[in-house]
């Protein structure tokens, strides 16, 4: 099923991005721990879980061709180790969007459960996107 | 892992070069394509004049720092607060460093409040940040 998009200028503080269900395999923890130059140890590593809840966001989000995205800055807070094979549930939610002329931010809120609805990780991404 | 945790500690520096290769398999892994990891060209056309790593490549390198000083205790309970001050750039070589700032105790609970930095070649700051690891109950 395609993914449901939102534009850029249609987002609003409060709107909450769909939320999005992962299996973390084996396979996609490897392809994470190769891409990152680490061994792991057993569990998913939990900034491999952040990746696929920014990766679900931004797949919802259609910006106009060109547009960069800058990570500005990042806080986390992780609360249980994940074994892999685990299924997680991410949500995404606008907590700020600011323009400063031709700087636009977006303040978003993080926050991913796993398959028991027990919190797993939260967190808060600002993104910069210079016009 | 640390075998103290005392403040004023450091933890183990991790050195990692950055290519246009590791970006883009950082991209498959992720599944963000922004063209400004992934597209050369593009990217040399934008005011960054080039190629960037994504913000939690830069990312996962502290966590790779972390979980060698703290294990699980990071893996699991750990809190990150970061700014992602400059790009990091294919060819470059950043080196993370950090340290245990104190370590404190609240209800019985030990933590350690670390700050790291990371920096490239050139000595610029790329990322910036403090972490809180959980490290023990005194009632477990």
């Amino acid at each position: 099923m395609p993914v449901k998009t939102i534009s850029y200028e249609e987002l609003i503080p409060g709107y909450e991005f769909p939320p999005a269900t992962y299996e973390l395999n084996a396979s996609l923890v490897s392809k994470y721990l190769n891409a990152v130059g680490s061994a792991g140890d057993g569990f998913v590593p939990p900034l491999a879980i952040t990746a696929c809840a920014i990766a679900a966001m931004t797949g919802s989000l259609s910006l106009p061709s060109g547009t960069i995205v800058i990570h500005a800055s990042q806080e986390l807070e992780f609360f249980k180790l994940v074994p892999i094979g685990a299924t997680i549930e991410c949500h995404t939610r606008v907590a700020q969007k600011i323009t400063r002329g031709k700087m636009s931010m977006l303040i978003l809120e993080l926050e991913v459960l796993d398959k028991g609805k027990e919190k797993v990780q939260s967190g808060k991404a600002t993104i910069a996107l210079p016009t | 892992m640390l075998t103290e945790i005392q403040e004023g500690k450091t933890l183990n520096s991790v050195v990692k070069h950055i290519t246009q290769e590791k970006i883009n398999l950082y991209a498959e892994a992720s599944g963000d394509f922004n063209p400004i990891h992934v597209d050369e060209s593009f990217a040399a056309t934008t005011p960054l004049g080039g190629t960037i790593a994504h913000g939690m490549l830069n990312l996962a390198y502290v966590s790779e720092m972390m979980t060698s000083a703290f294990g699980r205790s990071w893996l699991s309970e750990g809190k990150l607060r970061v700014k992602f001050k400059e790009p990091a750039r294919p060819g470059d070589t950043l080196t993370i460093n950090g340290k245990i700032d104190c370590v404190e105790q609240k209800d019985d609970v030990s933590y350690a409040n670390c700050s790291f930095e990371c920096f490239n070649q050139k000595g610029e700051t790329i990322v910036t940040g403090e972490t809180i690891v959980k490290l023990s109950s005194d009632k477990e």
